[in-house]
């Protein structure tokens, strides 16, 4: 009797077994993924002439071609606002070694100026709710062809860096700061300059593909050019391409020139037209 | 009574053999793509991130099946960061969708060979936020323990209210191409 009942109770516990593992609940569950995506906040790698925090994907490639017209627009129609050049140009070469970090490249007619430059992403947090990120820019250049004299050929060779602090309201206003410092600002100078400026700007995303710029780089401390740089302009992102077109005081491209501070006064009728083509690959 | 439980028995066996459940075997790399077959410029996007199950109980009786398989939207990569950031923010709108998911039943197996069957199913799919139903035929190839399913279908975008880009430099075929290969393995 005890032996039917066992196998009874074997025959009970099986069909129940049966009965759960037909049944359509499944043992399936959603494994989650530790998000790995970074936060981006602005959507291009500059602003107008100063970095913004933003680094590329592993593997990507950009490049930039700008220009700022040397004569202002107070030059009118007889020079098309200044449209009709000459004008500074700088062409540039990054290059995303990894998802955090890019090497560039660039050259400006201005002094035949090389720089080369590396930015590393630093990390992101959050203040009172608002999004930060930051990163780390250092970087050379050298001028290679100079119509003066100079004693030797280090002379010729500046150097910077720069911290970039971002941060994003809404999605719509990103604001940087960028405190820089340049080493040898004034390369005709018998002694070696510096100068400490604390670059600012301001990005206005009306939608995904129109914003408006202003930025400004006054000097803390330091050599400068007569003037504070000051810019703004409009930015048009369309697919892999940025397209700024700005006014400006400074007509320098290169980041050691571009420290350096600006040469006309930011009155309006001394501007100049510039602007600024990255395509990203 | 022990013809009644060998009765029983031979009853219980071959039910309780069929009554099986695959998962998406984590140690293959499962692959869903989609290609954008624009005139100038054709471009893909990968992911390696599915999950899901198969609930196949027998191959008779397909009405008790069930597929479920669902994608990290945000693991999409098309080879370029500012491509894929844009179509994250601007159309699949990952932080308000992030997953995509098909949920069916199977609809018909065929067997073509030993281990390949031609299989339909049908049920839904849900793509930034939209759910609609779909058939679907594709391959399934059975090996022992392991269910590969290999299949490709089209969606148009504006099936699933996304906004097909019309900037400038932006090419993107309004109709999709989606190649799926996934791998499941049945759970103990």
């Amino acid at each position: 009797m005890m032996r039917s009942f066992g196998k009874l109770f074997f025959i009970v516990f099986t069909l129940f077994f049966v009965y759960e593992t037909a049944a359509q609940g499944t043992k399936w569950k959603r494994r989650i993924i530790p998000n790995k995506l970074k936060t981006q906040l602005f959507h291009s790698t500059q602003s107008i002439n100063l970095p913004t925090s933003e680094t590329l994907q592993k593997g990507d490639l950009f490049f930039e071609i700008s220009h700022r017209f040397i004569p202002t627009i107070k030059s009118g129609s007889k020079e098309f606002w200044g449209f009709d050049g000459p004008a500074n140009i700088r062409l540039a070469l990054g290059y995303a070694f990894s998802d955090n970090s890019i090497l560039t490249l660039g050259r400006s007619n201005l002094d035949n100026n090389f720089d080369l430059s590396f930015k590393h992403w630093l990390f992101e947090s959050k203040i009172f709710s608002l999004p930060v990120t930051s990163s780390l820019l250092i970087g050379g250049s050298w001028s290679s062809d100079v119509n003066y004299s100079y004693e030797n050929d280090f002379d010729l060779f500046q150097f910077y860096g720069q911290l970039i602090f971002n941060t994003m309201i809404e999605k719509k206003l990103g604001i940087g700061l960028v405190p820089s410092y340049l080493y040898n600002s004034h390369i005709q100078c018998e002694t070696k300059e510096y100068s400490f400026t604390l670059g600012s700007y301001m990005q206005f995303y009306f939608s995904d593909m129109y914003s408006f710029i202003v930025e400004w780089n006054p000097t803390v401390t330091g050599w400068r050019e007569d003037y504070n740089p000051v810019s703004f302009g409009f930015e048009i992102e369309t697919g892999g391409h940025f397209f700024k077109i700005i006014l400006t005081n400074s007509s320098d491209l290169n980041a050691s020139q571009f420290l350096a501070g600006a040469d006309k006064k930011f009155s309006d009728r001394d501007l100049r037209f510039g602007f600024n083509i990255i395509r990203i690959l | 009574m022990k013809k009644l439980i060998t009765y029983i028995y031979i009853l219980i066996i071959p039910i309780s053999s069929f009554a099986s459940e695959y998962q998406v075997d984590r140690s293959k790399e499962s692959q869903i793509k989609f290609i954008s077959d624009a005139p100038i410029e054709e471009f893909e996007g990968i992911t390696n991130n599915i999950d899901g199950y198969i609930n196949l109980p027998s191959f008779e009786q397909l009405d008790e099946s069930q597929l479920y398989f669902e994608v990290d939207l945000e693991t999409l990569d098309t080879g370029i960061g500012l491509r894929n950031r844009h179509m994250r923010e601007n159309y699949l709108e990952t932080e308000k969708f992030k997953y995509t998911f098909f949920e069916g039943v199977f609809t018909s197996i065929e067997e073509v060979s030993e281990k390949e069957y031609n299989v339909k199913v049908s049920g839904s799919i849900s793509i930034h936020g939209v759910v609609r139903s779909i058939s679907i035929s594709g391959t399934l190839i059975k090996n022992e323990k392991q269910l590969t399913i290999v299949t490709s279908f089209e969606i148009a975008l504006t099936d699933f209210e996304i906004d097909v880009p019309e900037l400038m430099f932006m090419k993107i075929n309004e109709i999709i191409k989606i190649e799926c290969t996934i791998f499941t393995k049945e759970i103990e």
